[in-house]
């Protein structure tokens, strides 16, 4: 099948089977920056934005999202543009392995974005779909707490 | 690898028209449908183009399209009523990105045993509604009793009103990301102390759900203060069968003292 996609804000031809699933097509098509982690919805490291949701793109057929809008870790920022929660990341610790990061990070964004000033219990909860098998989830908590503020930070700065 | 059919119909009647063809399903958030078979299906029609992704309220009646996924579900009912056994049952169900993709109606048709929508719809005496060959509005009850009303027809809505009465939702997990073993709903109407009246269901039974009209019977009428709650224990009397991770005997002991466990804080407000 061939279907087109809104990927980080540019539209994408790709080219997929009829049954594959949506982390798998990303891939395919150059998008390795979804990690295919357990493919059963389970740990996160797939997750991508669909239509600004969080959601996990192994647990979606490619087929059923044609000309939707899709985010991964590198539409929220990159190595040279890092965005915020990618340094607070990065300065709290909270990658090791980096397996999970991208799922965690693209969980993050999709909640700071609804919710600037998320309470510890919104954090756990945003994060339930997420798995880390390195660091435990501490690091992590306080490097969204972190990226928190500095957001809102921002926000008042401008 | 699997050829399967893709149908995007934009109107109900073109995807009731297609759900008559050999060996296709109707596809809406898709969880459910990853782990089957994929070598027994012809092809799949997706949902997501229908208007069926809407939300009414007409005074105390409420009516969700059938494409609203679990988080819309609750985010909309907790604006306009925040203690509402639906909100309590789902706001907990699987995880947020699957929260984020799994559908009411996709949930009501599959209907697994562990389905943390059924009871809630079940106490609030909800109509599911269906168009194709069985066209109208059915109670969830008689839905979940009779198959024969999916057959070539599909879930366009449910409908329920809203309730003053005091509710709690219970799900037996060993962790967040398990499946129920089983899940208590129970709401109870209070007036001056008074249980009036209550509604309790238990789902992932043998029965797929049961109502425990002897805790319900034990509950009428009786003055909050002398309610025993060892003695709701007793009462319940269901049946479950062995699952991956759970005993039977151990599931029909704890489903006892979780629904005294929750009716006794939700009687005294803890």
């Amino acid at each position: 099948m061939k279907g087109t996609f809104i990927i980080n804000g540019q539209s994408k031809t790709m080219d997929f089977n009829s049954d594959e699933r949506l982390v798998i097509s990303l891939r395919n098509n150059g998008y390795t920056e979804v990690k295919n982690g357990c493919l059963e919805g389970e740990c996160g490291a797939c997750m991508i934005l669909l239509d600004d949701m969080p959601v996990h793109s192994c647990q979606i057929f490619t087929a059923s999202v044609q000309n939707k809008n899709i985010t991964t870790i590198k539409g929220i920022g990159d190595l040279h543009l890092p965005h915020i929660i990618q340094e607070s990341f990065v300065e709290a610790g909270a990658v090791q392995c980096g397996f999970c990061s991208p799922g965690f990070i693209i969980a993050t964004y999709a909640l700071l974005k609804k919710n600037p000033n998320p309470t510890e219990n919104e954090i756990k909860q945003a994060i339930d779909g997420n798995l880390c098998r390195c660091t435990g989830y501490v690091k992590i908590i306080d490097a969204i707490k972190n990226a928190s503020k500095l957001i809102q930070k921002e926000r008042v700065h401008s | 690898m699997n050829n399967l059919n893709w149908y995007f119909p934009k109107t109900i009647k073109e995807a009731t028209d297609l759900i008559t063809k050999e060996k296709v399903l109707f596809h809406a958030g898709g969880t459910a449908l990853l782990p089957r078979n994929l070598d027994k299906i012809n092809g799949f029609i997706n949902l997501s183009d229908l208007p069926l992704h809407y939300f009414k309220k007409e005074n105390d009646t409420v009516e969700f399209g059938s494409m609203n996924t679990y988080a819309n579900i609750v985010s909309k009912i907790y604006e306009i009523d925040s203690e509402n056994i639906l909100l309590k049952s789902l706001q907990t169900s699987a995880d947020t990105p699957l929260r984020n993709r799994i559908t009411i109606g996709g949930s009501i048709a599959f209907a697994p045993p562990w389905s943390d929508i059924i009871g809630a719809l079940i106490v609030l005496d909800a109509k599911i509604l269906l168009s194709g060959e069985n066209n109208g509005d059915f109670p969830i009850e008689k839905f979940l009793q009779n198959p024969k009303l999916k057959q070539n027809s599909l879930v366009t809505g449910i409908k329920f009103n809203l309730s003053n009465w005091k509710s709690f939702s219970y799900r037996n997990i060993r962790t967040k990301k398990d499946m129920p073993a089983f899940h208590i709903v129970a709401m109870l109407k209070i007036e001056n102390e008074i249980i009036q009246d209550s509604k309790i269901i238990i789902t992932g039974t043998v029965n797929r759900f049961d109502k425990i009209i002897e805790v319900e019977n034990y509950l009428k009428n009786r003055k909050i203060d002398d309610i025993e709650f060892s003695q709701i224990e007793k009462l319940v009397d269901v049946k479950f069968t062995g699952k991956r991770f759970s005993d039977p005997e151990y599931s029909q002991k704890l489903v006892g003292i979780e629904l005294g466990r929750g009716i006794k804080k939700l009687v005294r407000n803890l």
